[in-house]
């Protein structure tokens, strides 16, 4: 019973927290300086009436609270709009931009995690020798380094050696299955590398630290004590709790990553929701940005909550 | 959101204050990363604070052609406006860390009121603040960065606000959890049962307990708030009449320097910025570590490492 | 990374033709076949007409859809496209165009005349609402006729200036795809995504398109004109010039439509072809010039403007800013224009003692800190520079070096071009607020849109001096109705000389249109907006492997 009213307490307030998001954003827009009208009546010869038809198009006529209104009602419907720039639905353009973002970072942080957590827990199993202090000096390095510029590092690196932009070759004519995806993977190496990096350094501290605390613990002392194989402790003890921590870290992460890679699209010329984003600011194409804003709460939103539930899951003494 | 792993503020020692100072710094005095990060930050501060007057040349003065190659007289090369690579990384060094003490300013003095009402009030005050924390902790906050600094136009002081806005929620989280525990202490429920008012209490008894922890969690938000600025800035969204280490890389990259061959336009600004979050990393690491008891065993602890905006945030979790 | 706001600018410009010349252009010793893979920095924002901004987008379509007219080699004169042949007639209010015959649609059905009247009649239908986009082109006509499949007749209000250069702007749509997307008053033509595989009647079809990545155009076998030699041509979009030009480097694309000044060199030691030509984007200093400004007003004065025109440093600008691609600019009409350009109007000498002088003789003392007082205040303005005109901050560094050399102090104002434009023409389109701003232009060939932008009716549209000034609106409209081409560049020459005087802008530098090719590739024309144009089909025609 207890476990079912906390899940219902979590998902509540993680849908109180998406309205709330939704609200903050729709008056962050509106109170911005600039309109998209401006912007799309500077053509030549634009005639107020222009200007008008525009202003009734997008209903920017309207009171701020009655476009409020009519925004909530299109996202019950689950519509959210159409865009001003080049008047597609929101959803058609988000979803063309997401699913370029998607596999890029998935790589990158798959990438990420496997290798974090295997040099962190050597890291921290080999506590106090020379290795330790490599792997936590390379981690920190990583950690520190801005992702853009790690990037034009790679860029300068790997000039002439892998494909520094774009996504992929466009212009193989009909390629065999696997010309192209050798060719899609070698234009991923690269951004979902930076990516890999910079997530590695995070992943790597953690899981460091998340093992010597519980390689602190007394059950490990016990489990020394009574002889087990270190490999042994490592895997069937401390990993397993460890792994606590480094799930809702992960967990906790996706959902920043996808809004986070603009850095890396800008770069590498990756088509992606990052830039969307980074146009549609330039357009004021409110519709745009409010359902790429309200995709990206949703998604910070739910991981938080699986994060929460399966913390809850693994360690049921959590009341809160 | 709201996952607590270990709440930060477990002080099982009722130490005065002033020997707890004196802790930290033995633990960072013992600590050679922390050593380390001391030194190099403050070379760092100290070339940006002597820019005026050993800076080569002229932040505004062109030397040599544009993009020209490192030479003698010119030992990391010029930029794209013909500019003195080395007068510019002190220059810019200098409006970085600016930024960086001034946006930490901010979320401090934001997060630390939002963290210590939260916690010493506890009940609705603590829910409606903590709901409030939880918008700022979701909202997509490169994305929002981008959205203000483009809108209200790229000057400094909006970068200030807008990143010690995005900042604060961390700092607010580990006020509170800490706040909380010191309210019940015995001293302090003395203090209250003899008819002190909540601002004393505050302030006598409170925030000295707070202070050393939101130090450590200064020294780490600097780092973001450098990282945030040189983001901001390669987006096209730096004031461009403070030239940030950002802007420099941001200048460069815009002028297409890696296919012009001029990398000492682009490899040196950045390798300074991850100096500076490098060491800010190494110094308030080990000054969480001093203040944590538990996790005193394993130096750089999960709790330091605070994902960066690129990444999110949400390690005030941890 | 053309200037969105200036790309739009130059809304349209089409046509080309010169389809005798593709056929000259190939050689004997040249290829057919193959695809030729452009990089652009740009990107095309919309493939429907009624919604597209981008330059890129109108070059889209100068290969996809008819057009009337065209620009020939020399890029200032017009050529036979669609239309063979035409006249005016009845004092100029009517004009009559003789079409090719049999020509046919991608999709096997005719294109006549009927289709070009049926386009112009709808966007005279819905100027004000779906069509808004494109409402300039079809100013003046009442409408338009087709009597039989190779007659369009059009009729006009009144005699015009330049229809010619409207049409060479003005994309034939397919009647039978279009006229099903009119519904809810016109307001369905804006949201047809017209999405690829698009019918249309040009050298090319549009195959494939995906945005921020790629267009893919193959050749269109049933064109009625000179087919191009290659089979198929894409242009691949880079969100910046490193990605672009390491792509080139690589062979991964072909050629590059604009390169950045800083690397030509590189590029040129690569092996690569380098086009360099005087192009038609200029770098301005804008004076809020609104009579009725409020605050600052001596900036209205034409000395003070002459002083600070004396002391900007065209020559370091060009030098630091574009690396030598640039000329000094001097009139609202650029000089690749060709004869539409004033030639008698020189960009102002460089000399700060002159400007000193000059502010001298009008009173402003120096004060403290060397800057001047004016009218009781202290000559610190702001300027206001959009951030997207990657040239400007540079630009804008050199000038305020020299303005504190005449003691005048210049801040700069960095805002992205929405808000920008926002501040300067507010509040309410009045102009009455900011004192000074920088930004650029981009001329179309025929002078009349530039002219316009300085007119009172662009308040709050194309503005951005606040300049009104009825003399000049009368020779504006004057040349609109000037259908002898000698008398109307009389008027325009006139016109340039009186903003010339007036400086509502100081026009600071005037971009090249720089391209960089393969060396395995010729024929690939750069024109002064760049190889992949809006003036003619010529480069994409003639381009073909060595």
């Amino acid at each position: 019973m207890r476990g079912a009213d906390y899940v219902i307490k979590r998902t509540a307030f993680a849908v109180i927290t998406v309205f709330v998001a939704v609200t903050i954003n729709f008056a962050l827009f509106r109170l911005a300086p600039g309109s998209a009208i401006s912007n799309l009546s500077r053509v030549p010869h634009a005639t107020q009436e222009l200007r008008e038809a525009l202003k009734r198009e997008f209903g920017l006529d309207k009171s701020k609270g009655a476009q409020y209104a009519i925004y909530l009602k299109q996202l019950a419907h689950g519509n959210l709009g159409v865009s001003f720039e080049n008047q597609q639905p929101v959803s058609h353009n988000l979803w063309e931009a997401l699913k370029n973002t998607l596999p890029m970072v998935l790589l990158g942080t798959v990438f990420a995690i496997v290798f974090g957590t295997l040099t962190g827990v050597i890291a921290a199993w080999r506590r106090g020798t020379a290795l330790e202090g490599a792997t936590v000096t390379t981690a920190l390095g990583f950690y520190s380094m801005p992702t853009h510029w790690l990037g034009l590092m790679l860029v300068i690196l790997f000039t002439g050696v892998l494909p520094t932009g774009g996504m992929a070759n466009d212009f193989l004519i009909n390629p065999s299955f696997w010309t192209h995806l050798k060719d899609v993977l070698s234009h991923m190496v690269l951004p979902s590398l930076t990516l890999g990096l910079v997530l590695y350094g995070e992943y790597t501290l953690i899981v460091r630290s998340a093992m010597l605390e519980t390689l602190g613990e007394d059950y490990i002392l016990t489990a020394r004590a009574k002889g087990l194989k270190p490999w042994a402790i490592v895997r069937k003890h401390a990993l397993r709790n460890a792994m606590l921590p480094i799930a809702t870290l992960v967990a906790l992460s996706l959902g920043y990553i996808v809004a986070g890679a603009i850095l890396i699209e800008t770069v590498f010329s990756w088509p992606g929701i990052g830039r969307a984003v980074y146009d549609a600011v330039l357009q004021r194409d409110y519709p745009m940005l409010q359902g790429a804003f309200l995709l990206l709460t949703i998604s910070v939103v739910f991981f938080n909550l699986v994060a929460d539930l399966l913390y809850f899951k693994l360690d049921p003494r959590i009341t809160t | 959101m709201s996952v607590v792993l270990n709440e930060p503020g477990f002080l099982v020692d009722p130490e005065p204050v002033r020997s707890r100072g004196g802790f930290v710094w033995q633990t960072i005095r013992r600590r050679p990363s922390a050593t380390i990060g001391i030194v190099l930050l403050s070379l760092v501060i100290v070339g940006a604070l002597l820019a005026p007057w050993v800076a080569p040349y002229g932040l505004h003065t062109r030397v040599g052609p544009v993009f020209g190659h490192p030479s003698w007289s010119h030992p990391l090369g010029l930029d794209d406006g013909g500019i003195d690579m080395l007068t510019l990384l002190m220059w810019g060094a200098r409006i970085s860390l600016v930024v960086g003490f001034a946006a930490t300013l901010v979320s401090m003095l934001i997060g630390g009121t939002i963290g210590v009402l939260a916690g010493y009030f506890g009940g609705k005050t603590d829910v409606v603040l903590m709901r409030i924390t939880d918008y700022f902790l979701v909202i997509p906050d490169v994305p929002l960065m981008i959205v203000v600094a483009a809108i209200w136009g790229p000057s400094l002081f909006h970068i200030v606000i807008v990143i010690g806005i995005l900042l604060w929620t961390s700092t607010a989280r580990v006020i509170r959890a800490q706040v909380k525990s010191v309210r019940e202490r015995v001293y302090v429920k003395r203090a209250r049962s003899l008819g002190a008012g909540h601002t004393r209490i505050v302030l006598r008894h409170v925030l000295p307990q707070v202070a050393p922890l939101l130090i450590a969690n200064t020294v780490l938000t600097i780092a973001v708030a450098i990282f945030d600025e040189t983001a901001l800035s390669f987006l096209g969204l730096g004031d461009p009449s403070r030239i940030s280490l950002g802007k420099v890389i941001e200048n460069a990259f815009q002028r297409a320097a890696i296919s012009s061959g001029a990398w000492w336009a682009i490899v040196p600004p950045g390798a300074l910025v991850a100096v500076i979050i490098l060491s800010c990393s190494l110094v308030g690491g080990a000054l969480e570590d001093a203040l944590n008891p538990r996790l005193r065993v394993a130096h750089l602890s999960a709790r330091t490492f605070r994902l960066r905006p690129l990444v999110g945030r949400g390690a005030e979790s941890l | 990374m053309k200037k969105r706001w200036l790309s739009a600018l130059i809304l349209g410009m089409a046509a080309l033709a010169v389809v005798a010349f593709a056929s000259t252009a190939g050689g004997s010793s040249s290829k057919s076949g193959g695809t030729f893979r452009v990089g652009s920095s740009s990107g095309i924002d919309s493939l429907n007409p009624y919604v597209a901004f981008n330059q890129d987008a109108y070059s889209t379509f100068q290969y996809i859809y008819p057009i009337l007219v065209q620009y020939d080699r020399t890029n200032v004169r017009f050529a036979p496209f669609f239309a063979k042949s035409w006249k005016a007639s009845n004092g100029g209010k009517t004009w009559t165009f003789k079409t090719v015959a049999n020509a046919k649609w991608s999709d096997g059905k005719p294109l006549t005349a009927a289709d070009a009247a049926w386009t112009i009649n709808t966007d005279i239908k819905y100027q004000t609402g779906g069509a808004a986009n494109v409402a300039g082109l079809i100013a003046h006509i009442i409408r338009a006729e087709a009597p039989n499949p190779t007659t369009l007749i059009v009729h006009y209000k009144q005699a015009a200036g330049n229809v010619l250069g409207q049409f060479q702007q003005f994309f034939i749509l397919p009647k039978h795809i279009w006229s099903k997307h009119t519904g809810h008053k016109g307001a369905d033509l804006k949201t047809f995504p017209n999405s690829a595989p698009i019918v249309g009647s040009g050298p090319f079809k549009l195959v494939k398109y995906q945005k921020n990545e790629i267009a893919l155009f193959q050749r269109n076998d049933s064109y009625w004109g000179t087919k191009p030699q290659v089979d198929t041509f894409g242009l691949r979009m880079f969100s910046n010039d490193d990605a672009m030009i390491s792509a080139l480097k690589a062979h991964e694309i072909d050629a590059i439509e604009t390169v950045p000044a800083t690397a030509i060199k590189t590029l040129k030691n690569a092996g690569f072809t380098i086009s360099n030509v005087p192009g038609l984007d200029q770098t301005d200093f804008i004076f809020n010039s609104n009579p009725k400004k409020k605050k600052h007003r001596e900036l209205l004065n034409l000395k003070l403007k002459e002083a600070f025109a004396h002391s900007i440093d065209r020559a370091q600008i060009i030098q630091v800013v574009f690396l030598g691609t640039a000329q000094p600019a001097s009139s609202i009409v650029p000089a690749p224009t060709g004869s539409w350009h004033n030639p008698s109007l020189k960009p102002e000498t460089f000399d700060l003692g002159l400007a000193n002088k000059l502010l001298d003789k009008l009173g402003y003392k120096r004060g403290s800190g060397g800057i001047r007082v004016a009218n009781g205040h202290k000559m610190v303005y702001d300027v206001i520079a959009p951030t997207d005109v990657h040239s400007i901050p540079r630009t804008f560094q050199i000038i305020q070096a020299d303005f504190k050399k005449i003691g005048v102090q210049l801040r700069q104002k960095a805002l992205d071009s929405s808000a920008a434009f926002d501040l300067m023409s507010g509040p309410n389109g009045k102009y009455l607020n900011f004192d000074l701003a920088m930004w650029d232009w981009t001329s179309l060939i025929d002078p009349d849109f530039m002219l316009s932008v300085v007119t009172c009716a662009q308040y709050g549209g194309w503005s951005d001096t606040g300049y009104c000034n009825k003399r000049y609106d009368r020779m504006y409209a004057q040349q609109q109705l000037t259908p002898d081409q000698n008398k109307r560049r009389a008027i325009v020459w006139k016109m340039q000389k009186y903003l010339y005087d007036q400086r509502p802008y100081i026009w600071l530098a005037n971009d090249n249109a720089v391209s960089a090719v393969s060396s395995k590739w010729d024929g690939f024309t750069n024109t002064p907006q760049g190889p992949f144009n809006e003036l003619s089909i010529l480069s994409l025609t003639s381009v073909h492997q060595k």
